[in-house]
């Protein structure tokens, strides 16, 4: 699903972020990436959607050359990988629904279908009630629970975090594993990249690490607790917005 | 996404831009609203004295005046077989001093019969169509040698003081559509640089759009379109001042005779169109220009 062959990414400025990098995560996998600030955990992410092209070596994503997608062609790469990041990244003047809904709208789906599969992505994070709130309404666990279900709208076969629980609280933070984790099990191939060892110690999974640049080691940890099955709020119980609704 | 879902999104966008960043919306809608104003102005103004002008050649006179020695007929007979000369009538005192009363009844005791004021005969030729625009050389010089022979006394070419207005009239045009074109200039540039703060305003959500998959049309449209509706509403500004201020002028114009030359009708329906197909051509290039190939901001640079 992701294959990395002999990558090096070298900024123009001479800083070397990636050193002959290679791996292959398979389809329904669920990995960690981690390594210390600066390691180049983001620059690999943003390697895979092609935010960065590799200085040397190639990127296979959904079998294909990722560098060698024209650029016209790099926002259907980008509709197919899921992408969620450390600082939520919503649009703070848009309504949740509006943020989520912001690929079905691109794609061109009537309102209904784009309420519907609004509903079911926020239904998914335990949100479905906060449709008609503004991000800066929600806490910090929330708002990454939207930007989870913007990431997860379109039904990606791959989802990148970059640092998800890293702006959150313990409890929050395992929260939302508990949703990258019930996202995996419903086979989607997820890349969690943390710094958090201990999280990594707890959830288990295969473990990519990643030192100034380098991959230094690739091996699976077996979890020391498990992750419990997945208790949200009572969103389930909420009716999708009728037409007065975004 | 189909075009009109576009066109939705994209006007909604741009009016939410264009509120979120008002005053330097209102700026660049002002600048563009002078400019074509200033444009509009001109187009009425060259427009109405084309018009006049040309009325005028229409009736424009070549008078061949007489002594009292001089043959009229016969030189009529021959003004007549000149190529440029399609008809001659000879006007004798009489008839002259009858035109004149007509046009001026409170100076008719000047060029009563027997007095001093009589006036002279005169020849009216009518030119050939071809020969009312520009005069050819030939023409000229066949008008220097009527002005030499016995028995004239004077050639009179209403077109010679047209010819005059008209190189006045292209002067003024010429420096009018200059200046109109620096305020242009300078409306483009200040809508460039509004499209370009909004884009700035914007580029985290730029930047979220590129990584959710948006295409650079849809990131761009909503830009475009700002910029489009920034020079509409600017050129709307211009009409409507232009209207209001000629709707208020138009008693006195009625009253001038220069004034009622070059202000005789508003502009038409079509040069209205125009020059807002000019202020929405002005803020598209505006903001086309503003934001480049590569002109949105990104953010996140490399980590």
């Amino acid at each position: 699903m992701i294959q990395f062959f002999h990558v090096t990414k070298r900024f123009p400025t001479g800083q070397l972020a990636l050193d002959d990098v290679s791996f292959e995560i398979g389809r329904g996998e669920f990995c960690f990436l981690t390594g210390p600030s600066g390691a180049g955990k983001t620059t690999l992410l943003r390697l895979i959607f092609r935010e960065e092209t590799p200085s040397e070596g190639q990127i296979v994503v959904h079998g294909r050359n990722v560098a060698s997608v024209p650029r016209s062609k790099i926002p259907y790469l980008r509709r197919s990988i899921g992408v969620v990041f450390q600082d939520f990244r919503l649009i703070d003047r848009k309504t949740i629904f509006e943020n989520v809904v912001f690929l079905p709208r691109l794609l061109g789906h009537d309102l209904q279908r784009q309420r519907r599969l609004a509903f079911e992505a926020l239904r998914r994070v335990g949100l479905s009630h906060r449709m008609n709130a503004f991000p800066r309404e929600l806490s910090g666990g929330e708002q990454q629970r939207i930007a989870i279900a913007r990431a997860l709208i379109a039904e990606p076969e791959i989802v990148v975090a970059d640092e998800p629980t890293g702006n959150l609280d313990p409890d929050l933070a395992q929260e939302i594993v508990r949703l990258f984790l019930d996202i995996h099990l419903r086979g989607t191939t997820v890349l969690f990249a943390t710094h958090d060892r201990e999280l990594i110690q707890r959830v288990g999974r295969r473990v990519l690490t990643l030192v100034q640049g380098r991959i230094t080691s690739d091996h699976r940890l077996t979890g020391i607790a498990p992750p419990e099955p997945l208790v949200l709020p009572a969103a389930a119980d909420h009716e999708p917005p009728g037409r007065d609704a975004p | 996404m189909t075009f009109l879902q576009a066109l939705r999104y994209f006007l909604r966008e741009a009016l939410v831009s264009l509120r979120r960043s008002a005053r330097v919306s209102t700026l660049a809608v002002l600048t563009i609203a002078v400019s074509l104003l200033l444009a509009g102005v001109l187009l009425l103004v060259s427009r109405n004295a084309a018009e006049s002008v040309a009325a005028w050649r229409e009736e424009a006179r070549f008078v061949v005046f007489l002594d009292r020695a001089a043959d009229a007929p016969a030189l009529a007979a021959e003004l007549v077989r000149a190529p440029w000369v399609t008809g001659a009538e000879v006007i004798d005192p009489v008839e002259a001093r009858r035109r004149f009363e007509r046009s001026f009844p409170s100076l008719s005791a000047l060029v009563a019969e027997g007095g001093e004021g009589q006036l002279p005969t005169s020849i009216e030729a009518r030119l050939a169509a071809a020969d009312a625009g520009p005069r050819s050389a030939e023409f000229r010089a066949w008008v220097e040698q009527l002005r030499q022979r016995p028995g004239v006394e004077a050639v009179d070419d209403d077109r010679d003081w047209i010819e005059q207005v008209e190189r006045t009239l292209a002067f003024v045009r010429a420096l009018g559509w200059t200046l109109s074109a620096v305020l242009l200039g300078a409306s483009i540039f200040t809508i460039a640089s509004v499209v370009r703060f909004t884009a700035l305003l914007y580029r985290e959500e730029i930047a979220i759009m590129r990584l959710v998959g948006a295409t650079e049309f849809y990131i761009r449209g909503p830009f475009y379109l700002e910029g489009v509706l920034q020079g509409l509403i600017g050129a709307a500004l211009a009409v409507a001042a232009l209207f209001a201020a000629y709707s208020g002028l138009r008693p006195r114009i009625a009253e001038s005779l220069i004034a009622e030359a070059v202000a005789a009708r508003f502009l038409s329906p079509a040069e209205i169109a125009l020059l807002l197909a000019f202020g929405a051509l002005a803020g598209l290039v505006g903001s086309v220009v503003s934001l480049g190939r590569e002109g949105l901001p990104d953010e996140g640079r490399p980590r």
